[in-house]
C-alpha cells in the first residue's frame, strides 16, 4: 500500500511539471498552428533567472528566503514575457500557421538562446536552496514540502488556465481561432493579437514550470530541452492542441516514468515512452483527446 | 616615352630600397618564425549540462599549463620554439559532438595534439579521425575499448576503473566490513556499459551481492522513481558508477527524502562542490574514487597553486579529471623535446617511454600488461570522502608500475 502511494506521489510530482510545460506548448500549437522548438528556452530562462536573482536578493538586499524566491519568480516571469514578446513580434508573427517556417525559426531561436544562456551563465549546474525543504509523510509516501507545493501550484495554475479558456472573452477568442481562424477573423477577431496572447500565456506556463523546478533540480543552460522532449511525447499522446489532452498525457507520462522507473529502470521507462509515441502515431495519430482533423 | 623613362628611372632608384626592404622583411619573418611558432592543443569535453564542471575545469587547467610553458620560453624541437595555444570545444558528452569537435579541430584549427577529451562515446568517435590522421589523443575515457595496440595515438591521462575500482572498493569494504549488498546505477552510454561488468565483478570478489544494476539516460531530470526503487531494496551500498556529480547529487537528495542512509560510492566521484551544490547535506559521507584534496597535506605545491587558482577563476577546485589536461601537456612537452619534433608520429613513438613531472610528481606511461600497449598515465589512486562539504583524502596507493618508475 505504501509503495502504491509513493508511486502515485511520484507520478503527481513528475506529471504536474510535465503538464504545465506541455500546456504551453499545446496552447501555442492550437492557436498559432506552429510547433515551437524553442519552448524549452522559456523554461530555462525562468530557472536561470531564479538562480541569479535569489542569491542577489538574499546576500545583497538582505531579503528572507521566501521573499527572495518571490522576487526571483516575478523577475523570471518578466524576463520570459519580454523574450516572448520580442520573439513573437520579430519572428513568430510572420510564420503563423506555417509549420516549415516556424520549425526553422524556432530551431534557430533555440540555438541562439542556448548560446546566449551559455555565454551569460556558463555551463556548470546552478542551484538555489529550497524554500520548503522539510519532508512530510502522506499515507506512507515521503516527499518534500517543496514538491508538494509544486503539485498544488500546478493544479491551481492548470485550473486557472481552464477557467481562463472556458469562462473569459480571451479564452473564447483563443478557442475560436484554434477551431477556425478564418471564421474567427470574419467575426472581427484580431488574430495576430489573439495569437500573441496565446503565445505569451504559453511562455508564462513554461516560466511557471521553470520557477517551480529551480529550487528542486540543478539548473543548466539546457534544462528546458530535456523537458521539451517529454512535452512532445505528451502532446502527441494527449492530442496536439488539446488542453485536456496535455493534462492527461502529462500525468500518463509521469506514471510511465514513475512505475516503469521503479519496476524496471529509468532507461526502460524512457524507451517505453518512445514506443508509445510510435504506437500512437500508427494507431491513433490524433492522440487520446485530439481532434481527428 | 617620357613617362616610361621616368618610370624606369624610378625603378632603378627604388630597386635597392625594395631589395633592402625585402631582405629586412625576410629576416624579420625568419626571426619571427623561429621565435613564435604556435602549437595548437585541442580539448573536446562537456562544457554544458550535468558534466560541464569537468570540461570547464579541464580547459582552465590546460590554459595554466600552456601559460606556464609559454612563460618558460615554450617548447623547443627541431630548432624551432613553439608557443602553446589551447582551443576547446563542447562535446556535450555525445558521440555526435565528439566527432564534430574532432572534425573542427583537425580540419579547421590544424590541431595535431588533443590534450583532453572526456567520455568513452565521444572519444571513440574522435578516434575514427585521430588514429587515421595520426593525431595524438589524450583522453579520460573510462572504457577499455579505446585502448590497445590498434590505437597507438591514444593515451589515457587519468586513472580509469581498471586502475581505481579494486583499491577503491577494497578500501570502502575495509571501512564498512558489515556491507553485504549493493545497488549499481549507471548512465546508459558507452562509459557506463563498459564499467558495469567490472564493478559487479569487483564487488562480488569482495563478498558483496549486487541486488540490482539499473540504467538511466544522461539528461534525466526526475530521479524519484529510481530513488524509490533503491530505498525499497535498502542496500548497504549504492554505487553510482560513472554518473557525473550533478546526477548523483539529484539521486542522493531524493534518497535522503526517502530516508535511505547507507554507504554512498562514486567511482567517477570528482567534484565535491558540484555534488554538494545539488545534494546539500545528503552528500555527506560519500566516497569518491576520482577526486582529490588538492589543498591537503599530500598535495604537491603545483596542485595547491592550481587548485587555488581554479577556485578563484572557475569557482570550484580541481579534481582527477580536470587536472589531467595539465598532466597531459607536461607529458607532451617532455615527449616533443625527447623526439625533437612536433611530428605526432615521432611523438607517439616516444610517449610510452618518456618520463615527465606531472602535477602529482614524477610519472610515465604503463599498462601494457592490461591493455596490450603502454598508453595509461601512471598516477596514484586517491580515495576521498565528503566531510563537512569538503573532500578529505583518506588514502592513496601507487600502481606497481609507478612505484617501479619512482624507484628507478
Amino acid at each position: 500500500m505504501e509503495l502504491f502511494v509513493q508511486l502515485l506521489a511520484n507520478t503527481l510530482q513528475i506529471g504536474s511539471v510535465y503538464v504545465l510545460f506541455a500546456l504551453g506548448l499545446t496552447l501555442i500549437f492550437g492557436v498559432m498552428k506552429i510547433v515551437n522548438f524553442a519552448h524549452g528556452a522559456f523554461f530555462t530562462a525562468a530557472a536561470l533567472v531564479v538562480t541569479s536573482v535569489m542569491p542577489f536578493a538574499m546576500d545583497t538586499l538582505g531579503l528572507s528566503l521566501p521573499a527572495s524566491y518571490l522576487l526571483a519568480a516575478i523577475a523570471a516571469f518578466a524576463v520570459v514575457l519580454c523574450i516572448g514578446a520580442v520573439v513573437f513580434n520579430f519572428g513568430f508573427q510572420y510564420v503563423l500557421k506555417d509549420l516549415n517556417g516556424s520549425f526553422i525559426l524556432s530551431i534557430g531561436l533555440l540555438l541562439v538562446l542556448n548560446g546566449i544562456y551559455l555565454a551569460i551563465y556558463g555551463g556548470a549546474p546552478r542551484s538555489v536552496p529550497q524554500v520548503l525543504p522539510d519532508t512530510i509523510n502522506i499515507f506512507g509516501a515521503k516527499l518534500t514540502e517543496q514538491r508538494l507545493a509544486l503539485v498544488i501550484i500546478s493544479i491551481v495554475v492548470t485550473g486557472g488556465l481552464y477557467l481562463l479558456i472556458e469562462r473569459t472573452r480571451l479564452g473564447l477568442a483563443l478557442r475560436a481561432v484554434a477551431q477556425d481562424q478564418e471564421a474567427a477573423m470574419l467575426q472581427g477577431m484580431p488574430y495576430r493579437r489573439v495569437a500573441l496572447y496565446g503565445f505569451l500565456i504559453g511562455a508564462a506556463l513554461a516560466a511557471c514550470a521553470g520557477v517551480l523546478m529551480a529550487p528542486i533540480n540543478a539548473v543548466t543552460t539546457v534544462s528546458g530541452d530535456e523537458f521539451l522532449i517529454k512535452a512532445f511525447i505528451i502532446i502527441i499522446i494527449g492530442g496536439l492542441g488539446s488542453v485536456a489532452g496535455a493534462i492527461v498525457g502529462g500525468l500518463f507520462i509521469g506514471m510511465v516514468e514513475s512505475v516503469g522507473g521503479y519496476f524496471f529502470d529509468p532507461s526502460t521507462a524512457t524507451l517505453t515512452m518512445f514506443i508509445l509515441v510510435i504506437v500512437f502515431l500508427l494507431v491513433r495519430p490524433q492522440g487520446i483527446l485530439g481532434n481527428a482533423d | 616615352m617620357h613617362g616610361r623613362s621616368c618610370s624606369q628611372s624610378g625603378m632603378r632608384k627604388r630597386g635597392p630600397v625594395r631589395l633592402f626592404g625585402l631582405a629586412a622583411l625576410s629576416i624579420l619573418f625568419a626571426q619571427g618564425a623561429a621565435a613564435q611558432e604556435t602549437l595548437k592543443l585541442g580539448i573536446s569535453a562537456p562544457m554544458s549540462g550535468a558534466a560541464a564542471t569537468w570540461g570547464l575545469g579541464m580547459e582552465w587547467a590546460a590554459e595554466q599549463a600552456a601559460e606556464r610553458i609559454n612563460a618558460e620560453g615554450g617548447i623547443t624541437a627541431g630548432g624551432e620554439t613553439y608557443m602553446l595555444d589551447i582551443v576547446a570545444y563542447d562535446n556535450k558528452y555525445s558521440a555526435t559532438e565528439g566527432a564534430r569537435t574532432a572534425q573542427t579541430m583537425l580540419s579547421r584549427d590544424g590541431v595535431k595534439f588533443i590534450v583532453g577529451s572526456i567520455g568513452t562515446a565521444p572519444v571513440r568517435a574522435m578516434q575514427a579521425l585521430t588514429e587515421r590522421q595520426g593525431v595524438i589523443l589524450f583522453n579520460t575515457a573510462w572504457g577499455k575499448s579505446v585502448k590497445g595496440p590498434d590505437f597507438p595515438y591514444t593515451f589515457t591521462q587519468m586513472n580509469t576503473p581498471f586502475e581505481i575500482l579494486e583499491p577503491f572498493y577494497s578500501f570502502v569494504k575495509e571501512q564498512h566490513r558489515d556491507i553485504k549488498t549493493a545497488v549499481l546505477i549507471s548512465p546508459n552510454d558507452a562509459t557506463g556499459q563498459e564499467l558495469e561488468p567490472l564493478a559487479i565483478e569487483t564487488w562480488k570478489s569482495l563478498g558483496v551481492e549486487m541486488l540490482a544494476s539499473d540504467w538511466y539516460e544522461r539528461g534525466t531530470t526526475e530521479f524519484q522513481p529510481i530513488a524509490t526503487k533503491i530505498a525499497s531494496l535498502d542496500p548497504d551500498v549504492v554505487d553510482f558508477s560513472a554518473a557525473p556529480p550533478g546526477d548523483v547529487g539529484a539521486i542522493l537528495k531524493e534518497l535522503d527524502v526517502l530516508g535511505w542512509d547507507g554507504v554512498k560510492v562514486m567511482s567517477a566521484g570528482t567534484s565535491v562542490d558540484a555534488l554538494t551544490a545539488v545534494a546539500g547535506a545528503a552528500a555527506e559521507g560519500a566516497y569518491l574514487g576520482a577526486s582529490a584534496d588538492f589543498d591537503g597535506p599530500t598535495a604537491t605545491e603545483v596542485q595547491r597553486k592550481l587548485n587555488a587558482g581554479a577556485r578563484e577563476a572557475i569557482g570550484e577546485p580541481l579534481n582527477g579529471i580536470t587536472i589531467s589536461s595539465y598532466d597531459a601537456i607536461m607529458a607532451l612537452r617532455s615527449a616533443i623535446e625527447a623526439a625533437d619534433s612536433v611530428d605526432p608520429a615521432k611523438v607517439k613513438g616516444v610517449l610510452p617511454t618518456v618520463r615527465f613531472e606531472s602535477s602529482y610528481g614524477p610519472s610515465g606511461f604503463g599498462g601494457e600488461a592490461l591493455y596490450g600497449y603502454p598508453q595509461q598515465m601512471l598516477l596514484p589512486v586517491i580515495v576521498t570522502q565528503v566531510k563537512d562539504g569538503k573532500p578529505v583524502e583518506l588514502t592513496r596507493a601507487n600502481p606497481a608500475e609507478l612505484d617501479a618508475l619512482l624507484n628507478n
